[in-house]
């Protein structure tokens, strides 16, 4: 540890340095606009009319913001789920089964307790949800450790027995006789999350707001944060720092699990108030898209979900709107992420031109 | 012997796809792009032999439609050493993206018309069954009985000394990977000429990722995974079977089987179970940290 005292930069220096570092990210988002425009136009749609349907559908009316804050509940956790072990070095394509189990979870408590009050039911199905996504993604997490299993291997064979087991709850165990498909009973009243607002809106919501903030500032300011980057960035020098590298991926993954389970359990006590099969929709995907834009940085995280779910929400009101079709959107996330990426090469090599021409 | 000929017909979508993410994953390029790469596939091989009439047509294009972006993915990872899992999924959204929208652009929201299924030519299986084995044994004898193939292991192991020794570790990367997305794209162009004769978007169902799982499972090795492969699809059809003729099991149990007796021989196999060195990991000349 060093010594020297370094002058904190002050608020306005830090906000012009911010303002610099953010000019690639907003060029690389315009360029992904701009060739999706001319796809637009190439396909005989009015590209202005097809953006401002998709960037406006969630903020004309209340029920677009309710929609949009709908999905961003699901993406910010599965992003954090993704998040979370990538910065320990360890891909978690589990989040759909984890979110699978933590449904299941939430329903199991959520039918067969559905008497209890509100006071102990509503967090008793959090919790239960929570911990079956922690033990779905802990299973992965000790093959890893224990018998060297990769984990995308087992995150994703996990994904597909969920599938199964929702499966098998919602048109076996507790299938709706009268829903026609695989859908579980509704669950009790008290483990209905309460809604704010018109239209009403859940406050998971609000959960998700704390959840997000407390795992960006353990992972800026808490020795366990530390760790996980240092695992990430150096696994070998971790080990010699005497960082126990196997014991904090294993966390890093079943803290990744409890977050999916936690999304899981939202979706069934705040949405459909039942599991659904098929529920997970794409959030797996759109949750890894949403932390690689990211970076990573825990921070960036529920912002980026934002983004996407306002891109998400919109792109079916961009298809009546314009005849755009939807997955114009699909191209346009990919198109992002991919001018991120070359972005950062285009300033890395910048900087060492730079340095070259100093020296 | 219908048993064996479902399983052959199960396996050969996944053959194609898991050797042709070993061969980029052996010169070190991890390409994680299947699920799209196979939508890709599906679509272009599907559109084209519409269009065309000829499946052979429809698998050709797919496969090239493949290589543009397998290259796409080995020139970021080594001109631009940009992340490989990264770029990977990116492409497999664009991949994915581009297959929904070609495929909503020619056909739009009409009843798709069906394709021809491919002929049988020998045994009452099609001629991609015997390509994709034949492909898996080429690729096992290639790869160890060759130089090419040795140097192709190279790259994949330790970059660093196939370049000190004169191997072009960027140019065997860039063929790898844009041959290996190839055979991924023509994976995928068999599901519509085999098993549903349209298109559809849910037509892959995820095994893009097993077929990474089926990598893994077989070593990064051609020889293993064409056994890894049979052995799977027969638990899938295996399980398929159990649910129609009732064994008193649900059937959501019966369909985990393949998933964890995958799971289960991993465990038991992780001695064996090796991964390509470089996997993953990008290659810099100019970089003194070696590994």
């Amino acid at each position: 540890m060093s010594t020297a005292v370094l002058a904190r930069p002050s608020a306005g220096e830090r906000a012009r340095s911010a303002a610099v570092a953010a000019v690639p990210y907003v060029l690389a988002v315009l360029a992904a606009f701009a060739i999706v425009a001319v796809l637009i136009a190439l396909l005989g749609h009015d590209p202005a009319k097809a953006f401002r349907a998709v960037l406006t559908n969630s903020f004309r009316t209340p029920t677009g913001m309710v929609q949009t804050l709908q999905k961003w509940v699901p993406l910010t956790l599965l992003a954090l789920a993704f998040a979370i072990p990538l910065a320990a070095g360890r891909f978690n394509i589990g989040g759909e089964g984890q979110l699978i189990l933590g449904a299941t979870g939430s329903v199991a408590v959520g039918i067969t307790l559905s008497d209890l009050p509100m006071v102990v039911l509503l967090p008793l199905s959090i919790l239960a949800g929570v911990a079956a996504g922690a033990f779905w993604a802990g299973i992965s997490a000790w093959l890893m450790e224990r018998f060297r299993v990769n984990e995308i291997l087992s995150t994703v064979l996990l994904n597909f027995v969920s599938f199964e087991i929702l499966d098998y709850v919602a048109s076996v165990v507790w299938s709706d006789p009268g829903a026609g498909g695989a859908v579980t009973l509704p669950i009790g009243e008290g483990a209905v999350l309460p809604t704010l607002g018109r239209p009403p809106m859940h406050v998971g919501v609000l959960l998700v707001v704390v959840l997000a903030a407390v795992a960006a500032v353990l992972a800026r300011r808490s020795v366990a944060g530390f760790e996980l980057g240092a695992v990430g960035l150096n696994e070998r020098a971790a080990r010699l720092h005497g960082i126990r590298t196997g014991r904090v991926a294993v966390l890093s993954m079943v803290v990744a699990g409890a977050i999916g389970g936690l999304a899981g359990a939202i979706e069934v006590m705040g949405v459909h108030q039942r599991a659904i099969e098929g529920m997970q929709s794409n959030f797996l995907l759109l949750g890894i898209i949403i932390g690689l834009i990211a970076r990573g940085s825990l921070t960036a995280v529920p912002f980026v979900a934002f983004g996407i779910a306002v891109l998400e929400v919109g792109a079916g009101s961009m298809q009546r709107v314009s005849g755009a079709p939807v997955e114009i959107v699909l191209i346009l996330e990919g198109l992002i992420l991919l001018f991120i990426l070359m972005s950062d090469v285009v300033m890395t090599r910048r900087r060492r031109s730079r340095a070259k021409a100093a020296s | 012997m219908e048993f064996i000929a479902l399983t052959i017909t199960a396996m050969v979508p996944f053959l194609f796809v898991a050797q042709g993410t070993m061969l980029s994953g052996r010169a070190g390029i991890f390409n994680v792009a299947q699920e799209g790469l196979m939508l890709l596939g599906a679509a272009v091989g599907y559109l084209v032999s519409l269009a065309v009439g000829s499946n052979t047509v429809g698998i050709v294009v797919a496969g090239l439609a493949g290589a543009v972006f397998g290259a796409v993915l080995a020139w970021a990872t080594t001109y631009l050493r940009m992340d490989q899992f990264v770029v990977g999924l990116a492409l497999f959204f664009l991949a994915g993206g581009t297959a929904s929208l070609l495929y909503r652009v020619v056909i739009g929201n009409d009843e798709p018309p069906r394709i021809k299924p491919l002929p049988d030519v020998l045994l009452g299986q099609d001629l991609l069954v015997y390509l994709a084995i034949a492909l898996s044994i080429g690729l096992w004898w290639w790869l160890y009985r060759t130089d090419a193939g040795m140097r192709l292991r190279s790259v994949g192991e330790n970059p660093k000394a196939a370049d000190s020794l004169g191997i072009d570790v960027v140019r065997t990367r860039m063929v790898a990977g844009t041959v290996g997305a190839a055979l991924m794209a023509v994976g995928g162009a068999y599901l519509p000429m085999v098993f549903s004769g349209v298109y559809a978007d849910g037509i892959v169902a995820g095994r893009g990722w097993l077929a990474i799982a089926l990598a893994f499972f077989g070593g990064w090795r051609p020889q293993l995974i064409l056994l890894g492969s049979a052995f799977f699809a027969a638990m899938d059809v295996l399980a398929q079977r159990a649910q129609v003729l009732g064994i008193g099991v649900p059937h959501q149990f019966v369909s985990m089987l393949p998933y964890v007796a995958t799971l289960l021989v991993m465990v038991v196999a992780f001695r064996w179970a090796l991964v390509p060195q470089f996997l993953g990991k990008n290659y810099d000349r100019e970089s003194r940290i070696v590994g």
